[in-house]
């Protein structure tokens, strides 16, 4: 039985090891189960999708919910603007959804429990709305930078700590989603230990806890997924409608 | 043939089974642990980018330790234009 509550976070390599021009590229457990992830989502969305009856089947409502909740959210934050955009939200979103519920199941692997991921995600999205940002703006996109109705003297101490603000959103988008999900697990495994050094006396306890902790890590993994979500959209929102 | 005001009582319920639902969707809308986790990361985030910026123009410039301790602050302060900024948009959402 693994004691050590973090060895669940170990990467390993699974086969043989692959170097391309020095970049170590081996297939690794976090690869297998991104990959899984990947196909539960393939596969669910093309069951979803393959029958489209008035009155859906079951999978086929679920399918539409998760559409509809999507294009909502974006329709309601960043507006109609945002439209041509929904379907890297909607896979950015139910990535990282089923990413964090595949890491529930009991031996397997949390993927966002990496920062290593959740930041080239944050990341791609930061510089994503970057661009998105100047092309449809020019240069006058740096105006959100200068809030308007501020003093000139103030006004070079002001820009400086919005271009901080605005370089601390990838950094607290990804580290938001990593630390909800690697505390989360860590404090799973520890209950877990001390079920076991109490024994069948005393492990009653903390095995009630354990079992209420796994319905709020769940609800912590759905939570985390539409944060991130959200708040690309957020993001997005504010490179398509200058507000200053 | 259907009955008339069996109909009628049924597209009432319907109604007020989706009036419901709207009520409980509203309330799930402001979840507190969310939100509580947005702002703490929010703050921390701010500053560890000041922090770094700053350690990084020392090691350009030469200037090891003011521009971290300036930046440090100028990152807290960001971190808390932060934090106020996601606390107006929550209120301004209920």
């Amino acid at each position: 039985m693994a004691s050590n509550p973090m060895q669940q976070f170990t990467v390993y390599k699974i086969g043989p090891e692959i170097k391309i021009a020095g970049v170590d590229l081996s297939f690794t457990n976090a690869s297998l189960f991104m990959v899984l992830s990947a196909a539960i989502i393939v596969t669910f969305l093309y069951f979803g999708s393959r029958e489209r009856k008035i009155i859906p089947s079951k999978i086929q409502l679920i399918t539409e919910m998760l559409y509809n909740f999507v294009a909502k959210m974006i329709s309601d934050t960043a507006g109609s603007k945002a439209k041509p955009y929904f379907p890297f939200i909607f896979c950015l979103f139910i990535f990282v959804l089923i990413c964090n519920m595949v890491g529930m199941l009991p031996y397997s692997f949390t993927v966002t429990s990496h920062i290593i991921v959740t930041l080239i995600m944050a990341l791609f999205i930061f510089v994503a709305v970057t661009i998105i940002g100047f092309v449809k703006h020019g240069f006058k996109y740096l105006n959100i930078f200068i809030p308007s109705g501020v003093p000139a003297v103030l006004l070079p101490l002001i820009t400086i700590i919005e271009i901080i603000s605005y370089l601390s959103r990838p950094v607290s988008l990804s580290v938001r989603l990593f630390a909800n999900m690697m505390a989360g697990h860590t404090m799973l495994k520890v209950f877990g230990g001390f079920v076991v050094s109490l024994g069948i006396l005393g492990g009653w306890l903390p095995l009630s806890f354990s079992v209420a902790l796994t319905g709020l890590e769940i609800l912590v993994a759905f939570l985390q997924a539409y944060v991130f979500a959200i708040l690309t959209c957020i993001y997005l929102n504010d490179a398509l409608n200058l507000h200053h | 043939m259907a009955n008339p005001e069996d109909f009628k009582t049924r597209l009432k319920i319907a109604k007020s089974k989706i009036k419901n639902q709207m009520l409980l969707e509203k309330d799930k809308k402001g979840s507190f642990m969310g939100s509580a986790f947005k702002l703490g990361t929010e703050l921390v985030a701010a500053v560890g980018v000041g922090t770094i910026i700053g350690f990084i123009l020392d090691s350009w410039f030469g200037t090891k330790p003011w521009l971290i301790i300036i930046f440090f602050f100028l990152g807290a302060a960001a971190g808390m234009l932060n934090v106020i900024r996601v606390a107006n948009k929550m209120q301004k959402d209920d």
